[in-house]
């Protein structure tokens, strides 16, 4: 903690208070300060000056071969898509690119980390992340949605989140939503097994289930049945009267595996990789709380299931903290220290192990804090660099984030910035705040003023477009950081009737603002701002003027084919 | 755990070895294998595959595993093929004077009698986990690179969204076409004018000049070849508007599945790389011969007519012709005059690129109620199509720092079956 | 009402409930009330059984099962042979008027008759009457000559003594389930998959109508295919009317959900009668219709559990008034001349023979 204490920066002064909620964390964060103080000798050295620094550690050239900062116009972008899952408006670009104050781009992350848009941003980023995107089995994917998108409202810890939902066992109303994870893997083997190696511990066992994986030297066949065992006595139970699922427990059965290769014969206990079993305590004379029985769910006095939680988040689990950091990591900078993300190995090690260290030990002093780890990423210059490599910089296999990454829009950025950008979002909410204010007049201006309001407000309104955009889109199963493009995912763009009418124009939106504009340079800079969140430069003026002047005869001057070309463009469809 | 059978230890342990020496290399580790070398196996000649796939589970008794007049052999009777001494069921009289083209495994135990672990093993070769379907492995490693169409096209009649591509990316995913309709999105919006669209795709290329001249190109090449193959589809847009020909349709059949297998072969001899035609209907736990007499009715004849053709036009070398469900049927007889799930002793019958015809490999016991002699699982199966279509299984997708077997190294081959 | 027919042969003694207590006195055990429905005997086979006749001089009572035999028990002595030559499972029988010849049916298309005075009958007389499945035959009134169907979609007409094709009636575009002759012996119908009952006029040898039964036909969405057909066909004694046994409202046929159904035709307009439906909760086939001498009708079926029923329907009512459980899907179903009792063949292995009146105690054994 001594020497890798983090400084000022997220004083609560400088931070957002909604993130500082609990008094237990007024502590945590007293006691850094007080460590600080204690320790000045890395206190002016913030976590995210000592992630660039140990990037370029050893390379005394990397500073002059980096590529410069982003452009404003394109941080805006950036942050805007990450943190919010949207692109800016066109208004909001002009704003912030005329806005000349030094710590413009740290307000702004700030800012943007305190929106309502932030935990839906999170909501999309985890559901994505442990549900992987499929289908419905036992708990609704709205109440699930719901909890997480409260839980990053409140900010609420990554450890703490785990091990609520490795706990519940889905008979509490309250907590059940929590309990997708387990539920609606039917808590079958190979499945929430396996996932729970992924997702929380970044290792795919499932190659482990019949022997020990024949090209990962370090995923052994215990390691599967020792995660196994701390589920394999728990089953799902259908409640005859409500027919809700939950999950019940049998107080025996022991976890015992054979190599289908050697035939070697082994037994586990509960057991998290290679920390030590966990033995069951003396089996007590009634091992029930509750007996098995026809219709009964069944709760022995000890349960396995629940040392799980304990387990897999306790601080001895270097795996479960390199595991979220490493993912953090990946969705701000568009590539995991390790990659695969669930291919956590000796042979395949992280390229940065420095950065990895410095990321997991702020995580655990900072108490899990998400919204802090983001914070930092942000603010590094490596977050901040351009992606744009005009020398002849040539990429390396070993990333070494001299340059920054493309990162592909998920479904959901897609859909909202697409929305945003041809003004549906705009034109939407306005039609939501007139009807609030005319069915509630004495409320309604203050209430639809409230951010959180209007986030929801066009949530609820919009979502069956990101749906369409999901189903497309979206991949079920593991997800990749790789970029894919499908055919159907083209012609969607191509033909699809979404998109189309979101190009007719009308209202107040992109096609109906520009089609009213007289100069051909006024459409190019609107439309640039609009859909790809920067000015045009002057050949891409003259390119748009040069259209504009060919296309008076078309059908509304041929804006609803520009306005298309850019939104389906490789420039919008990547956050660069 | 009892995935003993196909475990050979010392094939494992070699692997393994392999592996150590390779990681040794450091970072080479993980090319050990590279994938171009799976890919330079296929040279040549453009490989394909058919894959009809009888949705339900199709039952062994009334297909190619027929045992009449036994406890369980139901009323259909067996016929001679044109293989001398193969008997396949009386409801398959078409097949029947075409078996030598075709080969039949009658020893298959999957384990399963569940819809989709049955149908995913099938497809995957593996009991569980993200592997990508044999269509999605034949569209990465036999697509031509120039491909005239996306390489693993399904055409159904209704919608079992499978993601089939896994690791492979949604390029090789399936393409599904909802019977011969075509896939959504293929015409134009309404309203817009051919030239309007050509004016737009000339302004995305405007667009993305720009933006491709700072940036690395391996993700906008993706993105922009998404765009290709969305226009190839639309310009052959033909292939779903033109009616098929009188006589074609009278050969085939004017049902849904004659019209769909018509559509297969157009789609093969325009160089697609998988096409899979799924028949539905198998899932007979009710009036099972009666469902059988109509399914298989539909399927014989217009699957012999596809085959004919295949042979006619000399692709059937080159085009690997499966015909699987996800399991069998129960040999007993239910009080419904149904059969139940049954993976544990049942039947496929494949043919054409790489397999030896006329073979009949494994057998059941006399009543069907279990496998006789060589059991095999769709591990064994995976293989053997692969290998059938000179893909090396045994070798490993090199997938971004991922190196996962092909086939399931606990499985090999069927090497008898192998031409 | 035929009293007369019923009341000629009640005269004789039931043969099977042979250990008999006292009879109450002051009870009529000879009068025929189906609520008083019950069963007297059971003639066992080791397979499921797939079809039920009995002769019309009471005799025989023949059953088809799930292999490739028929199986004839003597109704006096309980004894049964085993007719062997088909070569798959027989699906309808038909009998001579004197009861000695028997017609029968299989799923290989073949149509066989057996002479069943003789010891160890061998068949007399083989038709390989259809391409595929061989549904259903019927002997013409005047036994002279033999009506099938099958799968190859067409109706034919056979000569009796020689075997030759007579007439081959062809318009049903699916497999055709079950043919019966109209008691004027110039009519046959046909009933096909789809609930297509066509009208052949003997004489013409044309089609000259057709009957819609097409709610008795049901196609399946998910899986892509038709469930239909009758699954038993019969004139009520005077002409007038066709009962015709099967399925409706397909809801998952390969699950075996849909209602069984009874429907009647008036033979003169063609026009619907009654639609017949067992209670809701019971699913699955009606496998079985009989009119009674005594007019009232008679229908048996199979619930997709495996159970079976009985049910009774007075004449002109619009639903069934009395229902009797079965311990076992019917799958076939006939009646005996004497009136009283009816033969059900069972998914169970067995032939029941249930009595149609006041149940007299039998002793233990």
């Amino acid at each position: 903690m001594v020497s890798t204490g983090p400084s000022f920066y997220f004083l609560p002064e400088s931070r957002d208070l909604m993130s500082l909620r609990s008094i237990p964390q007024l502590l945590t964060y007293s006691a850094i300060l007080i460590a600080v103080y204690a320790a000045p000798v890395s206190a002016e050295t913030t976590l995210h000056e000592r992630i660039d620094a140990a990037l370029g550690a050893g390379n005394p050239q990397f500073e002059n071969q980096a590529v410069a900062t982003a452009d404003d116009a394109t941080f805006l972008r950036r942050i805007t898509l990450d943190l919010t899952g949207t692109i800016p408006t066109a208004e909001k670009v002009r704003a912030f690119v005329a806005d000349t104050s030094a710590d413009k781009r740290v307000d702004e992350i700030d800012r943007l980390l305190a929106s309502p848009e932030y935990a839906r941003r999170m909501q999309y980023v985890f559901d994505t992340m442990l549900m992987e995107r499929h289908p419905d089995k036992h708990v609704p994917a709205k109440d699930w949605q719901k909890y997480l998108r409260e839980s990053f409202l409140a900010n609420r810890r990554w450890d703490d989140l785990v091990q609520e939902m490795l706990t519940v066992d889905g008979t509490d109303e309250k907590t059940r939503p929590a309990a997708k994870f387990l539920l609606d893997r039917e808590l079958k083997a190979e499945q929430v097994t396996r996932d729970l190696g992924r997702l929380f511990l970044g290792r795919d066992l499932q190659c482990a289930q019949c022997h020990d994986h024949p090209n990962v030297n370090d995923y052994l066949q215990r390691h599967y049945h020792g995660l196994n065992a701390f589920l394999s006595r728990s089953y799902l139970f259908r409640d005859p009267k409500t027919k809700k699922t939950s999950i019940g427990e049998k107080a025996e059965g022991q976890v015992a595996f054979t190599s289908v290769f050697t035939k070697e014969e082994g037994k586990t206990a509960p057991r998290v990789l290679d920390l030590p079993e966990i033995p069951d305590p003396e089996i007590p004379e009634e091992p029930y709380r509750v007996k098995p029985a026809k219709n009964v769910r069944s709760i022995p006095v000890y349960s396995r299931r629940l040392q799980l939680a304990d387990a897999i988040t306790s601080t001895e689990n270097q795996a479960f903290q390199n595991n979220i950091v490493n993912r953090l990591w990946a969705l701000m900078m568009g590539r995991g220290l390790v990659e695969p993300l669930d291919m956590w190995h000796s042979d395949n090690p992280p390229t940065h192990p420095e950065v990895l260290e410095l990321l997991s030990t702020a995580l655990q002093e900072m108490d899990y804090d998400l919204k802090y780890l983001i914070r930092e990423l942000a603010l590094t210059d490596v977050y901040q660099r351009s992606s744009r490599n005009n020398s002849d910089l040539k990429s390396a296999d070993k990333p070494d984030y001299r340059v920054g990454l493309l990162k592909p829009l998920s479904p959901e950025q897609l859909a909202w910035s697409m929305m945003q950008a041809t003004g549906v979002t705009e034109r939407t909410l306005a039609g939501l705040k007139a009807k609030k204010i005319k069915d509630d007049p004495k409320h309604g201006p203050q209430v639809t003023a409230e951010p959180l309001w209007q986030e929801e407000a066009l949530h609820d309104a919009l979502w069956r477009n990101v749906d369409s955009f999901t189903v497309t889109f979206g991949t079920v199963g593991a997800q990749s950081s790789r970029f894919d493009a499908s055919a159907n995912q083209a012609l969607f763009l191509l033909n699809g009737p979404l998109i189309q009418s979101w190009l007719v124009p009308g209202g107040n939106n992109l096609t109906a603002r520009l089609k009213k504009l007289e100069s051909g340079p006024a459409v190019a800079e609107e439309l640039y701002l609009a859909v790809l969140s920067r000015f045009p430069n002057e050949s891409e003026t003259r390119q748009v003027v040069e259209y504009l002047n060919s296309s008076q005869q078309e059908t509304h001057k041929g804006i609803p084919e520009l306005v298309w070309a850019a939104l389906v463009s490789d420039e919008f469809r990547f956050n660069h | 755990m009892q995935r003993n059978q196909g475990c050979q230890q010392l094939d494992h342990r070699v692997a393994r070895r392999q592996f150590l020496a390779g990681a040794a290399g450091g970072a080479l580790a993980f090319s050990l294998s590279g994938s171009p070398a799976v890919a330079e196996q296929v040279n040549g000649q453009h490989k394909r595959i058919l894959q009809v796939y009888l949705q339900g589970g199709v039952s062994q008794l009334e297909s190619w595993d027929p045992k009449p007049g036994t406890e369980f052999g139901g009323p259909f009777r067996a016929i001679p093929t044109s293989v001398p001494g193969m008997h396949i069921s009386e409801l398959l009289p078409y097949t029947a004077q075409r078996m030598h083209h075709l080969s039949i495994v009658r020893s298959i135990n999957l384990k399963t009698n569940d819809h989709t672990q049955g149908r995913l093993f099938m497809e995957k070769g593996r009991r569980a986990g993200e592997y990508p379907y044999v269509g999605s492995v034949a569209s990465r490693y036999l697509a031509p690179a120039k491909a005239e169409l996306p390489g693993y096209i399904h055409i159904s009649t209704r919608g079992l969204n499978d993601s089939t591509a896994a690791f492979l990316g949604a390029r090789h995913a399936q393409l599904k076409f909802l019977g011969v309709n075509p896939p959504k999105n293929l015409s134009l919006p309404k309203g817009l004018p051919p030239t309007a669209a050509e004016r737009r795709m000339a302004l995305r290329q405007q667009f993305n000049s720009q933006f491709q001249a700072g940036h690395g190109k391996a993700m906008t090449e993706t993105f922009d070849a998404s765009f290709q193959q969305a226009e190839k589809l639309m310009s052959r847009k033909t292939f779903f508007e033109k009616p098929p020909a009188d006589k074609d349709l009278e050969r085939y059949g004017k049902h849904d599945f004659g019209r769909n297998c018509l559509l297969a072969r157009t789609l093969l001899e325009n160089n697609a790389t998988c096409v899979k035609v799924t028949h539905h209907g198998y899932d007979s736990h009710a009036e099972n011969f009666n469902f059988h007499l109509e399914q298989l009715g539909e399927f014989d004849k217009t699957f012999s007519m596809l085959l004919d053709d295949l042979h006619e036009r000399g692709m059937l070398e080159s085009t690997l012709v499966m015909i699987y469900s996800e399991f069998g049927r129960t040999p007993k007889i239910n009080v419904r005059y149904g059969r139940d799930h049954w993976g544990t002793a049942w039947s496929i019958a494949l043919g054409g690129c790489g397999i030896q015809p006329g073979a009949i490999i494994g057998k059941t016991n006399e009543k069907g109620t279990a496998v006789a002699e060589r059991e095999v699982d769709a591990g064994h199966l995976f293989h053997t199509y692969l290998q059938a279509l000179g893909i090396d299984s045994t070798r490993d997708h090199e997938i971004a720092g991922r190196s996962v077997p092909i086939g399931d190294p606990a499985a090999q081959p069927i090497k008898e079956l192998l031409a | 009402m035929s009293v007369n027919n019923s009341e000629a042969v009640a005269a004789s003694k039931p043969v099977l409930n042979d250990a008999v207590e006292a009879r109450k006195p002051g009870v009529d055990y000879d009068a025929i009330d189906p609520v008083k429905t019950h069963k007297v005997a059971e003639l066992k086979h080791t397979v499921p059984l797939t079809s039920c006749r009995v002769d019309p001089t009471g005799r025989f009572i023949v059953a088809g099962a799930e292999d490739l035999d028929i199986h004839v028990w003597d109704y006096e002595s309980k004894t049964k042979r085993t007719l062997k030559g088909h070569t798959s499972w027989v699906r309808s029988f038909d009998f001579s008027a004197d009861g000695n010849t028997l017609y029968s049916a299989c799923w290989g298309g073949d149509i066989k008759a057996w002479n069943l005075l003789d010891t160890e009958p061998k068949s007399k007389l083989t038709i390989q009457a259809h391409q595929g499945s061989a549904r259903w035959v019927r002997l013409s009134p005047d036994q002279t000559k033999l009506a099938t169907c099958g799968n190859d979609l067409l109706v034919k007409l056979w000569d009796l003594e020689n075997g030759k094709l007579l007439q081959s009636f062809a318009g049903h575009e699916r497999h055709v389930y079950a043919v019966e002759f109209h008691p004027d012996g110039k009519h046959l119908v046909s009933q096909d998959l789809m609930g297509v009952i066509h009208v052949w006029d003997l004489h013409s040898g044309k089609k000259s109508r057709s009957i819609d039964a097409s709610v008795m036909t049901g196609y399946d969405k998910k899986f892509a295919a038709d469930m239909g057909g009758a699954r038993d066909l019969q004139f009520s004694p005077d002409g007038s009317e066709l009962a015709t046994a099967g399925i409706t409202n397909v809801v998952n046929s390969f699950a075996g959900v849909q209602d069984p159904i009874i429907m009647l035709f008036d033979w003169k307009t063609g026009q619907e009668k009654a639609k017949l439906k067992p209670d809701k909760t019971f699913q699955g086939i009606a496998w079985g219709v009989r009119y009674h001498p005594d007019g009232f009708l008679i229908g048996a079926g199979a619930d997709r559990s495996g159970k079976g029923e009985l049910w009774f329907r007075k004449p002109d009512e619009s639903e069934f008034y009395h229902t009797m459980k079965l311990p076992a899907a019917a799958r076939g179903l006939d009646l005996l001349n004497d009136a009283r009792h009816l033969i059900v063949a069972h998914s169970h292995g067995a032939v029941h023979i249930y009595r149609m009146t006041e149940e007299e105690k039998q002793k233990q054994v």
